[in-house]
């Protein structure tokens, strides 16, 4: 009790609260700039972090993600330029709005469901992260082995249309993730002979490069030579259309509190993401209501279903980080990042080790919760005006702010080099459609993977059958090879049904 | 080029750099075994081994379906530049390597530059480059965003955060 009680009162003191609003208010700033979005934010300012304590730099970082899950509806309902691809549903009810002037309406039933979402799923958290954590402590290196392997199985699906190519993106971060100094003879491993790989490549250029720095060398591509796009919002003067009466918001109950279980089931699991949950939170209110004909052409009912699923998965998604040390999706594997950076391993011995910190953390995140609707709500209009500055002064902030992010870490202008080469890669991936998400978390997970695979070796003294005298873990595995193979069934039945569609087709043609 | 044959020589670079690797690379630069534990080059073998079976499981697939002549899916047949993938994560198409160079070779020489010229003058220097590699024509807008941009991270990082400025310096 003592710990909970001093972990709250961390949470609430001034620096830690100035850094949550700060985080917030950034993260809907940046989240409302087309293209940008949480995992890049959390990338872009975790070298910031380094000269903060652990809690106020979890805390803005926290601030910061759900901040900028909300500033994505900004350009989503204002522009229909979803910067995430969560956005993508709020943006099919909240453009219609904003074409008919009802714009700030829009945004601010996104501000009440994203809050919505956001509490209920950090409350989630709060009371069943313990718990569960306290369970995974009885969990041994082979389970952790085989755990890490059953989330990179399933991470491999992310971000790519093939299994295959999401595969080999997983088994390159691996790859590269292993760089460094190897654990058990500490001797370097894959350096060659750079003594500036010694001690492995830091996260923060690879993430600035893989996330940010790809991102921007694509977006420049419509941009370069032709002097980059202007546009404005108009807004209608009327109150009705402006406000959103209590009336408005409560007749949505039901859709805000589906959307919001959707997105806690959908982020608990690691791999599937916000954008799944949108989706389904989307397609579920449409199909339960009464008038299904009216989604997509500007209905509140179909912004809340999106907006609270997706930010239901902020919290969620930190349920397999505390309880198993294991990233569900990009935001939370920069998260993870962070964590690491500071000096804590995150996993289910963090409430044990970190009791005091990780009730801090807990306040924080309710913290951040509140702020976004005190900064959502005053400063909506500011916010609007974010997706108005122009791509010629956006761009050179984005890409030195980039450089100079990769320098900080280590203050080494090697790491500015790290970051510009996996940039290059990133834009590359990206065009070849292989998963960049699947290689960053190959990345962070390969050291503590290979440590968990070397403890068992050691511990079973060779014994190839060790996984089969520890049920979990062969459970564990057993669900890997499960995902592995449904996932290529999967994939051979969408290549008939590919095949079957082009021969059809090609047999019209024929036909004409 | 179709996006089937790109991805094809794509599989084969791939392929080719893993049997660079699995031949050179990791038996070089990995310490040899210790005698207890897994190899240190285990865990990167099989990381390797993935991407390999990967690469030549999709060849394979590739090459049943030209061989055996079944129809190739829209997606796959069509140039990557008319794809209008939207999907989120990843963006295929045309790889555009003027553009590509357009951002890069200024930013490679700032990383080269800075450590021998100062960092205020390579900075300037660099965000002037990049404004007009990327279509800013507007030379005083340019300079504003070159000067301040320059000018905030130089204090934020030599009076903010107490790093160290790359480069010779000149205050």
């Amino acid at each position: 009790m003592e710990m909970i009680i001093a972990g709250l009162l961390d949470s609430i003191s001034p620096a830690s609260l100035m850094f949550v609003f700060v985080g917030v208010a950034i993260g809907v700033l940046i989240g409302a700039i087309p293209g940008i979005n949480g995992p890049m934010a959390i990338a872009l300012f975790i070298p910031v972090t380094y000269y903060m304590s652990p809690l106020t730099a979890i805390g803005f970082l926290v601030g910061l993600n759900k901040g900028a899950f909300f500033g994505g509806a900004v350009s989503a309902v204002l522009l229909r330029t979803p910067g995430t691809p969560e956005a993508a549903a709020t943006s099919w009810d909240g453009y219609p709005l904003t074409l008919q002037g009802k714009g700030e309406k829009a945004l601010r039933m996104a501000l009440y469901s994203s809050v919505a979402g956001d509490f209920i799923s950090t409350v989630v958290l709060i009371v069943i992260a313990a718990p569960l954590a306290a369970v995974a402590l009885f969990m041994g290196p082979a389970e952790i082995f085989a755990l890490i392997s059953l989330a990179l199985t399933v991470i491999a699906g992310i971000g790519t249309n093939s299994i295959c190519r999401g595969l080999m993106a997983a088994g390159l971060g691996i790859l590269v993730g292993l760089i460094g100094t190897e654990p058990v003879t500490a001797l370097p491993r894959l350096t060659f002979d750079v003594y500036q790989l010694g001690s492995g490549l830091s996260l923060i250029p690879v993430a600035i490069g893989l996330l940010a720095f790809s991102e921007i060398l694509l977006q420049l591509e419509r941009f370069t030579g032709k002097g980059g796009v202007e546009h404005s919002t108009k807004f209608s003067t009327k109150r009705e259309d402006r406000m959103l009466s209590l009336k408005e918001f409560f007749a949505n109950t039901k859709t805000l509190l589906r959307g919001s279980l959707i997105g806690i089931g959908v982020g608990a699991m690691p791999g599937l993401g916000a954008p799944v949950a949108s989706f389904m939170s989307y397609d579920q209110a449409q199909k339960r209501s009464n008038h299904k004909e009216e989604f997509g052409k500007g209905r509140l009912e179909g912004i809340g279903a999106s907006e609270s699923a997706n930010s239901a998965v902020v919290g969620a998604s930190l349920i397999p980080l505390f309880v198993l040390g294991i990233p569900g999706n990009l935001a939370v594997a920069m998260l993870m990042g962070a964590f690491m950076i500071h000096g804590m391993q995150p996993g289910p011995l963090m409430f044990k080790e970190n009791a005091q910190l990780m009730y801090g953390i807990y306040g924080s995140l309710l913290l951040a919760s509140l702020f976004l609707l005190v900064i959502g709500r005053f400063g909506l209009r500011f916010f609007c005006k974010a997706v108005d500055i122009p791509a010629m002064i956006l761009y050179p902030i984005v890409v030195f702010t980039c450089i100079m992010g990769a320098y900080l870490g280590k203050s080494s202008m090697f790491d500015v080099g790290v970051m510009l080469t996996f940039g290059f890669i990133g834009y590359f991936m990206r065009k070849f459609d292989y998963s960049y998400v699947a290689f960053l978390i190959g990345f962070i997970l390969a050291p503590e993977w290979e440590r968990a695979l070397q403890q068992v070796v050691i511990i079973s003294e060779h014994d190839t059958f060790m996984f089969f005298q520890r049920p979990v873990a062969m459970i564990l595995m057993a669900l890997t090879l499960f995902v592995i193979s449904r996932t290529f069934w999967n994939g051979i039945k969408d290549d008939r049904k590919k095949q079957k569609e082009a021969a059809a087709e090609a047999g019209q043609h024929k036909g004409d | 080029m179709t996006r089937i044959k790109r991805d094809s020589i794509a599989y084969l670079v791939i392929a080719g750099f893993c049997v660079v690797m699995l031949s050179w690379a990791i038996p070089t630069y990995t310490p040899a075994y210790p005698g207890y534990g897994a190899s240190p080059a285990l865990v990167s073998n099989v990381a390797v081994g993935v991407i390999l079976f990967m690469a030549c499981l999709s060849l394979v697939r590739i090459g049943l379906a030209l061989y055996l002549n079944k129809p190739i899916p829209d997606s796959e047949s069509k140039f990557p530049e008319d794809i209008n993938d939207e999907g989120g994560f990843t963006q295929i198409g045309r790889v555009k390597l003027d553009h590509l160079a357009r951002i890069m070779i200024p930013c490679i020489l700032l990383v080269i530059a800075i450590e021998y010229v100062s960092y205020i003058f390579t900075a300037f220097i660099f965000l002037m480059i990049f404004q007009f590699a990327i279509g800013s024509r507007n030379w005083l807008t340019s300079i504003s965003v070159s000067v301040i941009l320059t000018a905030v991270l130089y204090i934020v990082m030599r009076y903010g955060f107490g790093v160290p400025i790359p480069g010779p310096q000149l205050f």
